[in-house]
């Protein structure tokens, strides 16, 4: 991947396997990110192709794209990325907007999810009545929304002082092992990726092992 | 698009969308407003000739009598032949004439501004009817006149006197309230047009100066098309020569002098103005706005919304701001109108127009009709301003949304 003369990310070949947990680690800056918007879609290569789940996603147009990732991606950011304007489950619930359906079936579905982030008594709070542990949480929630078949996590546990990060390192493992989602995550800590299936380390645009 | 996300977006930077539903709201108010005064000077203009029940009215000038002696034509007003009066009502798109006399009567004691009626048509001053305070109107066939209030009380004449015309004697069947009366159609004295017909043709000074046969008048009243009133004005100059003097609306409403009287380009480019300049004050606010949701708008990609989903969402956002502006503007120029009907107009009647001797004491000064201008909001001009700024709405958020959704949202959900 090139931006310009610059070539972040080079000769990388990866897979990840249904139901594998992978962690991405490296240095600041060696271009692990740019790897997972790769890999998820938010980003075309300059060379080379991504298929996820059996399906070349390199040709797809920018909206065939955004339907892809609907259907078969969650993301969790290291800034969380709520909406401010919206409660919880409506953060939770913002992929379902666009598609048909009742706001209370939204809701429901909304709902549910917060319960298991043990977040119930706050699905009307907006963002900025949460703390960053919470804001996370409804942040996974709204990764799993659509079922993904697999979540990209960049940095999930990097605005979180250590014990809620640890916390949140713990709900992703659960998720992994008990609904059997696919997680590549991102990180530049190799203490949260010895939790990982499988650890890669990055360093300057490559895969080094 | 989602309702609930809209209007949170909305309430969530309340103080931006008001100022972007004032700034247009404003540039909607001047529209109406701008265009209802437009439309209010121009009804006004109608009124001098709609309370005769006419469109256009025609004489034409002539020679200055040389002696002021029995029964003359004013100089504004000379014989109009039968024969012109049947080519015009040829016209295409005239739908009917009244016909008038209109005759200065000088006797030995009084001088009388005498006008001679048809008491049965509808078009020119037999509307003088419903202005009758005393008595009765004029009936057929008989000799018999109508007296203007003023006039009578100035020279003491009552209900069942007789005046004498001209060596013609009239018994006084009814008085006029001439200040009721059109401004067009005031004389001391009302006649049958029969009547007033005799006196012309039997006065020898008259004739030496405007050759008069019976059948010919010297006003015309004039129904018409109302789209027409411009061409027809036009043909009947050309029928009646350089000295006639046709008279529409649109003469009053040059001589109201007022901008708005002006001309409907003024209206229009003004309302252009007002309007591009509040959708810029909109635009503005609103790209503020969108820009800053940059992140958010990466956020909705990353999560699965289309680009189509995103531009749907902003422009309904823009669209209901936009209508909140249009129902908040019309909401104005209703108040502003209802405070501009109080404004009174005066509408000068033209000199020619005016049946006064200018030669005598008053005859020379300018007469004005005087109204409340008709300042209202049309239901069609608050329909088409309400959905100018649906338009407007979609259209800027439909642009604002097109030029966001481009976005890569790898770029802007980097953590900072």
């Amino acid at each position: 991947m090139k931006y310009g003369d610059l070539e972040v990310v080079k000769g990388v070949s990866l897979a990840v396997n249904e139901g594998e947990f992978v962690c991405l680690v490296g240095k600041s800056g060696c271009g692990k990110t740019t790897l997972l918007s790769l890999l998820s879609g938010l980003e075309k290569p300059t060379k080379g192709r991504v298929n996820l789940d059996g399906r070349e996603i390199t040709t797809s147009s920018e909206d065939e794209l955004a339907l892809f990732r609907r259907d078969n991606v969650g993301f969790i950011f290291q800034s969380f990325n709520l909406i401010p304007t919206l409660s919880a489950w409506e953060n939770v619930a913002l992929p379902l907007f666009p598609i048909k359906m009742t706001s209370e079936e939204r809701r429901r579905r909304a709902t549910e999810l917060l319960g298991k982030m043990e977040l119930g008594h706050r699905i009307e709070h907006l963002p900025s009545a949460l703390s960053g542990g919470e804001k996370q949480r409804v942040a996974i929630a709204r990764a799993l929304i659509n079922n993904p078949k697999i979540i990209f996590a960049d940095e999930p546990t990097g605005n979180l002082d250590s014990s809620t990060g640890e916390a949140i390192m713990g709900i992703l493992n659960k998720l992994h092992k008990e609904e059997g989602v696919a997680i590549l995550m991102v990180t530049h800590e190799d203490e949260l990726a010895k939790t990982a299936n499988r650890l890669i380390r990055m360093k300057d645009g490559e895969i080094m092992s | 698009m989602n309702l609930r996300y809209m209007l949170k977006e909305l309430y969530y930077q309340r103080r931006r969308t008001l100022m972007s539903i004032l700034g247009l709201s404003i540039g909607i108010a001047l529209l109406i407003i701008l265009n209802s005064l437009s439309s209010a000077y121009r009804q006004a203009a109608q009124v001098p000739l709609k309370e005769i029940g006419a469109d256009i009215t025609v004489q034409r000038s002539g020679d200055v009598p040389k002696d002021l002696a029995g029964a003359v034509f004013p100089c504004s007003a000379v014989t109009i032949r039968k024969e012109e009066v049947e080519k015009i009502r040829k016209l295409p798109g005239v739908r009917g004439i009244g016909t008038g006399l209109l005759l200065w009567v000088f006797d030995p004691n009084r001088a009388w501004i005498v006008l001679g009626i048809e008491k049965d048509n509808s078009i020119g001053p037999s509307l003088l009817r419903s202005s009758v305070t005393e008595g009765r109107f004029l009936e057929d066939g008989k000799p018999e006149a109508l007296v203007e209030q003023a006039y009578a009380r100035q020279f003491g004449i009552k209900l069942n006197d007789t005046i004498s015309v001209a060596d013609d004697k009239f018994p006084v069947v009814g008085i006029i309230d001439a200040s009721r009366a059109a401004k067009i159609a005031i004389a001391n004295i009302y006649l049958p047009i029969k009547e007033a017909q005799n006196l012309a043709i039997s006065s020898k000074e008259l004739q030496s100066v405007s050759p008069y046969a019976p059948g010919d008048v010297n006003l015309l009243f004039i129904k018409a098309d109302q789209e027409k009133i411009t061409g027809l004005a036009s043909e009947m100059k050309t029928i009646l020569g350089n000295k006639a003097t046709v008279a529409t609306p649109d003469s009053f409403l040059k001589l109201l002098g007022s901008l708005f009287a002006l001309s409907d380009k003024f209206t229009l480019a003004a309302s252009l103005i007002a309007i591009i300049v509040a959708v810029l004050i909109a635009f503005k606010t609103m790209a503020g706005n969108i820009a800053e949701r940059a992140r958010e708008i990466g956020v909705l990609k990353a999560v699965g919304w289309t680009n189509r989903n995103v531009v749907s969402q902003l422009m309904s956002e823009s669209v209901i701001q936009c209508f909140m502006a249009g129902i908040l503007g019309l909401l104005i120029a209703l108040v502003a109108s209802f405070g501009l009907s109080f404004m009174k107009v005066n509408i000068p009647i033209p000199w020619e127009m005016s049946p006064n001797p200018h030669f005598l004491p008053g005859g020379g000064d300018q007469i004005f009709k005087t109204l409340r201008l008709p300042v209202h909001v049309p239901w069609n001009l608050a329909f088409f301003a309400i959905l100018l700024s649906i338009i407007i709405g979609g259209v800027t958020g439909g642009l604002l949304g097109r030029h966001i959704s481009k976005i890569k949202p790898s770029e802007v959900l980097r953590h900072e």
